[in-house]
């Protein structure tokens, strides 16, 4: 065959090794221009690095000089590698073909103890030809247009394999490569990390600049210093706690946007430099301080030292936001204890006013109960609840640990409003609150529990809280207008709110109005939220106002007393005694200050009792009813005898009267007899 | 002796029993008071009818007069509202007898409505004369009731029929079987039974005559329409004496005079310029929520419209209308 055409090749042998000592590389091409420096540790195997120390200082660029002719044999399509044997033995272990132009590599014969060998800057598509070259180091074939990593079995010796800039698309057939100490896979198309497990020597790992979406799979990598990630996709890292030896991570230009997506790396012990730059997380306003209190055995990221200040700050801000954390935990598991408790004292609720309501019916439903869970209840819902409570949602299970009881009633103080929830809180109002907390409860709510218990709590609302101002009532079981005259015993009332939920009374048109009239004393602000005017309170007075003319005037004195008691008799009978006395005169301010003094009291009859109560009062009263009855009936019987006996001794009295006039009569008939017998009967009375 | 003297004789006792109860139970206020003043303004108020005011549903009803009283009670204390559901009047009627069974007031407002939707509204006037019939006669009503049940299945009425409390207008209206076509029962039958009924009954009855005259002019009825008869029927009214005629029941002087003198104040405030606005403007406009139709003229003129309804009113910005008789 004829040879190819001749070729001088610069076989200056500035190869990039990596030995015991530096390493630079100057990657003068690439627009990042980053001068990377590998600082090994002592432990590298041992090379006879003494032979390549004058390489560190020469340049990483082509140089024409050695001789080297390239002939192309006639047996095969690659050309045959001659050197001239000054060459052979100047540059004995290194060979140079950098810039020849070489689509394929060619045959190299005679040169099996070749250590470095450099194909940069070629357009060579396949690795070929080198099998016979076993006792090779380092092979350069940085910038061609290799699409597959291959042909390198034999080179078990193999410790630098630079393959940037080319066109591969997957690692793989590195596993006879065990010594391999430094790989560069920059600047090609590889996206997954495979098949490197095996290399536990391996120091050096470039994948920057592929198309990798993410890191894993790095196990096995005991010796991996230094991992160059730069420039590609990756949105999520992982395994690099499983690199033992790991210094020094670039992320930088990925596709990170939280700390989450690599917090493998808090795990690293070894990891201390590391660049995030030109990533999403970098944007945040957190980013600094997260990536520090994580990593605290960081001391550079994105290329500058971290200084104790800013360490500082991170552990500071660390704690503030576990504080934080935990205060909204806690916030979190008391908001849903209340709200397991209200949800308790609805089921409680609900099953008293069904038991009240329709005691039969409840037990069927009793029956057919299924225990069902607690959190997902609506306190609104009217349906069956077991008697007992059912087991906790597992997921707060945990949290729950501590609150083994659920209370049946909840009593909650938050700013200027106490709750009371379920007739249990009722108790609350005697504890000893504090005079500044008491002091400030402009508003109480009442839920879930009786109106008629409430009304027994009243004067000790009244003495504890003397600020209270607005009441509110929802599922408190109103249903009567005369409840409303209860509230009245209070001491001042602004605002009112009645929910209609559980509240029948809501629903008759004219509540609003009794309210108004039975408690105008308190000149009342709102009621459920819309303001009083004035013409409201007229209408009230217009609808009741008779109502209590009747219940203060016509109401016997005696009634009134024992309605109200003798203090406020007094009162009323000043009042009354001065309606009496003047009753056309026009003193007008006289008249209306009366009025409105008297508008207090003169519905201060309309009391209420509680339904017990007055249940009870009926029943003593049965008592003393009949008693009466006996007793009227024996007077009245004596008063029938009497009368009887009289109209009898009417009758017989004429007859009577006759028969002693006519015994007289004839007594006195004969005077001289007469007059003896009456002597005789005064001797004898002596 | 004889049984009207009984009758009485028993009212005067049910009073002494009441007050002697009364005197027990308030032992120590009365004590002070003086027992003889006490005596005089007890039956002072059982004249005036003032008696049963807040008291007990047992005591309300346990005598005609109680019952007249109370009716009369309810009539002046709540002239001024109307159109309400039965709840509501049972409401109303609850402010002035704490325990008044709703059973009693659902009676009542079937009367009115005719035993449908029970939920509607009704008029002051229209529930008031229902109401007083239902309870003024109740006893005498549940007989007829079961009088009417007997007439509509067929039975021979003029047996002695015994009314039980568990009979009475509970019943559904049977449906027209054997009855025959037309509803109802025939007047004059019914008529004679109730005659018969009254001779005998205890409680207290209307008077014959007039139920004869509400009778007169139909041919048949049932028992809701011969309740409504009742109810609207002027001369039992009267015969009652406790309510005015329809035509008045909007007019109580003596309670204008008083309600007058309760307002008086509010509305000197109300005039105040600033403090409220348009309450010059009728304040029936702003009356009872968005239920009653706006009332023409002073509230306490009757709703009937049976009286001229004076011109002036219209912008009268007087409460008082003293032109007004």
């Amino acid at each position: 065959m004829i040879p190819g055409k001749y070729r001088s090749v610069s076989g200056r042998a500035a190869n990039n090794v990596n030995c015991g000592l530096h390493l630079v590389i100057q990657t003068s091409s690439l627009p990042e221009k980053n001068k990377v420096e590998f600082k090994l540790n002592k432990d590298t195997s041992s090379f006879p690095g003494r032979l390549l120390q004058h390489d560190l200082e020469r340049n990483y660029s082509s140089r024409q000089g050695d001789h080297i002719n390239l002939v192309s044999s006639s047996l095969s399509s690659f050309p045959i590698l001659q050197r001239s044997s000054e060459e052979k033995i100047l540059y004995s272990d290194r060979l140079s073909l950098e810039r020849q132009k070489l689509t394929v590599c060619p045959i190299i014969n005679g040169e099996d103890h070749l250590r470095l060998l450099n194909f940069q800057h070629n357009f060579i598509t396949r690795i070929q030809n080198i099998s016979n070259l076993q006792k090779l180091i380092s092979l350069d074939l940085y910038d061609n247009q290799i699409e597959e990593i291959s042909g390198l079995s034999t080179l078990r010796c193999l410790r630098v394999l630079l393959l940037g800039k080319n066109r591969i698309k997957k690692i793989s057939n590195l596993e006879n490569l065990k010594s391999l100490d430094v790989l560069d896979l920059h600047g090609n198309q590889i996206t997954k990390i495979e098949n490197i497990n095996h290399l536990c020597e391996l120091r050096v790992l470039n994948l920057a600049r592929n198309f990798l979406s993410h890191v894993d799979n790095l196990n096995g990598l005991d010796s991996l210093t230094e991992l160059n990630l730069r420039h590609n996709q990756i949105t999520f890292v992982r395994d690099v706690d499983n690199l033992p030896c790991l210094q020094h991570l670039f992320l930088s230009f990925n596709n990170i946007s939280s700390f989450d997506s690599v917090s493998c790396l808090a795990d690293s012990s070894s990891l201390s430099d590391i660049t995030f730059d030109g990533n999403p997380i970098a944007q945040e306003s957190w980013y600094k301080h997260t990536v520090l209190q994580n990593m605290m055995q960081l001391r550079q990221l994105d290329m500058k030292r971290i200084t104790e200040e800013e360490r500082r700050m991170a552990s500071v801000l660390a704690k503030k936001e576990e504080e934080k954390k935990r205060e909204s935990h806690k916030q979190s598991l008391l908001k849903e204890k209340k709200r397991l408790t209200i949800n308790n004292v609805a089921r409680q609720w609900d099953l008293q006013q069904q038991r009240v309501a329709n005691i039969a019916t409840n037990e069927d439903r009793k029956d057919s109960d299924s225990p069902q869970d607690p959190c997902q209840i609506d306190g609104s819902t009217l349906s069956a609840f077991p008697e007992e409570t059912g087991p906790l949602d597992s997921g707060l299970n945990n949290a729950l640990q501590g609150l083994s009881v659920i209370d049946t009633y909840l009593v909650e103080v938050d700013g200027d409003t106490l709750s009371l929830y379920g007739s249990g809180a009722l108790e609350s109002l005697d504890r000893n609150w504090s005079v500044q907390t008491a002091g400030m409860i402009t508003t109480v709510s009442f839920t879930f529990i009786e109106f008629d218990e409430i009304v027994q709590v009243l004067p000790k609302l009244k003495i504890k809280f003397p600020n209270s101002l607005h009441l509110k009532f929802k599922e408190t079981n109103l249903v009567m207008l005369q409840q409303f005259n209860a509230l009245a015993q209070l001491r001042r009332i602004d605002q009112l709110t009645i929910d209609p939920q559980g509240n029948p009374v809501v629903n008759f048109t004219l509540w609003k109005y009794y309210v108004l009239f039975r408690l105008s004393h308190f000149s009342m602000q709102k009621i459920n939220g819309t303001e009083v005017t004035q013409n409201d309170m007229i209408m009230a007075e217009r609808l009741f106002g008779i109502l209590a003319h009747v219940a203060s005037s016509e109401l016997p004195q005696y009634r009134l007393i024992s309605i109200l008691g003798d203090a406020r008799k007094k009162q009323f009978q000043y009042l009354l005694e001065s309606k009496g006395k003047k009753p056309g005169i026009i003193n007008e301010e006289n008249n209306d200050s009366k009025r409105l003094v008297g508008e207090n009291t003169n519905r201060a009859t309309l009391n209420y009792t509680t339904r017990d109560f007055y249940n009870e009062k009926l029943e003593e009263i049965k008592e003393k009813k009949k008693f009466c009855k006996t007793y009227i009936e024996d007077l009245v019987k004596e008063a029938t005898e009497i009368n009887m006996k009289n109209e009898a001794l009417q009758k017989l009295w004429p007859q009577m009267f006759i028969e002693l006039v006519r015994d007289a009569v004839i007594e006195i008939r004969n005077k001289n007899s007469y007059m003896k017998l009456c002597l005789q009967q005064i001797t004898d009375q002596k | 002796m004889a049984k009207p003297k009984r009758k009485t004789q028993r009212h005067v006792l049910t009073y002494m029993e009441d007050a002697v109860c009364q005197l027990l139970e308030n032992r120590e206020d009365i004590s002070q008071y003086g027992i003889a003043r006490f005596f005089t303004e007890y039956f002072n108020s059982v004249c005036q009818g003032t008696h049963i005011l807040f008291r007990e549903f047992s005591f309300v009803q346990a005598t005609p007069h109680n019952r007249v009283s109370f009716l009369r009670a309810f009539w002046r204390c709540f002239r001024t509202v109307d159109l309400l559901t039965m709840k509501e009047y049972h409401c109303l009627l609850q402010l002035l007898c704490p325990d008044f069974p709703l059973e009693l007031t659902q009676k009542a407002a079937r009367i009115v409505l005719m035993d449908d939707a029970m939920d509607c509204l009704m008029s002051f006037s229209d529930f008031l004369f229902a109401f007083q019939i239902q309870f003024y006669y109740s006893e005498f009503l549940d007989s007829v009731a079961a009088i009417y049940e007997d007439l509509l299945s067929g039975k021979n009425p003029n047996t002695v029929i015994v009314p039980t409390s568990s009979s009475g207008q509970h019943r559904q209206r049977p449906a027209l079987g054997e009855a025959g076509m037309l509803e109802g029962v025939e007047a004059s039958l019914f008529y004679q039974c109730l005659e018969n009924l009254c001779d005998r009954h205890k409680y207290s009855c209307p008077p014959p005559a007039l139920v004869k005259e509400a009778l007169s002019n139909v041919q048949r009825l049932t028992f809701y329409g011969f309740l409504m008869a009742l109810s609207k029927h002027h001369g039992i009214n009267q015969a009652l004496g406790a309510l005015p005629d329809k035509g008045d029941l909007m007019h109580d002087p003596a309670m204008d005079e008083e309600l007058e003198r309760l307002l008086l104040p509010f509305l000197r405030l109300a005039q105040v310029p600033g403090l409220v606005n348009s309450v010059t403007a009728s304040p029936e406009a702003s009356c009872l929520p968005s239920r009653t139709p706006p009332r023409v003229g002073s509230p306490w003129r009757p709703l009937h419209h049976s009286r001229k309804v004076d011109g002036e009113s219209d912008a009268s910005t007087e409460e008082t209308d003293e032109s007004e008789t």
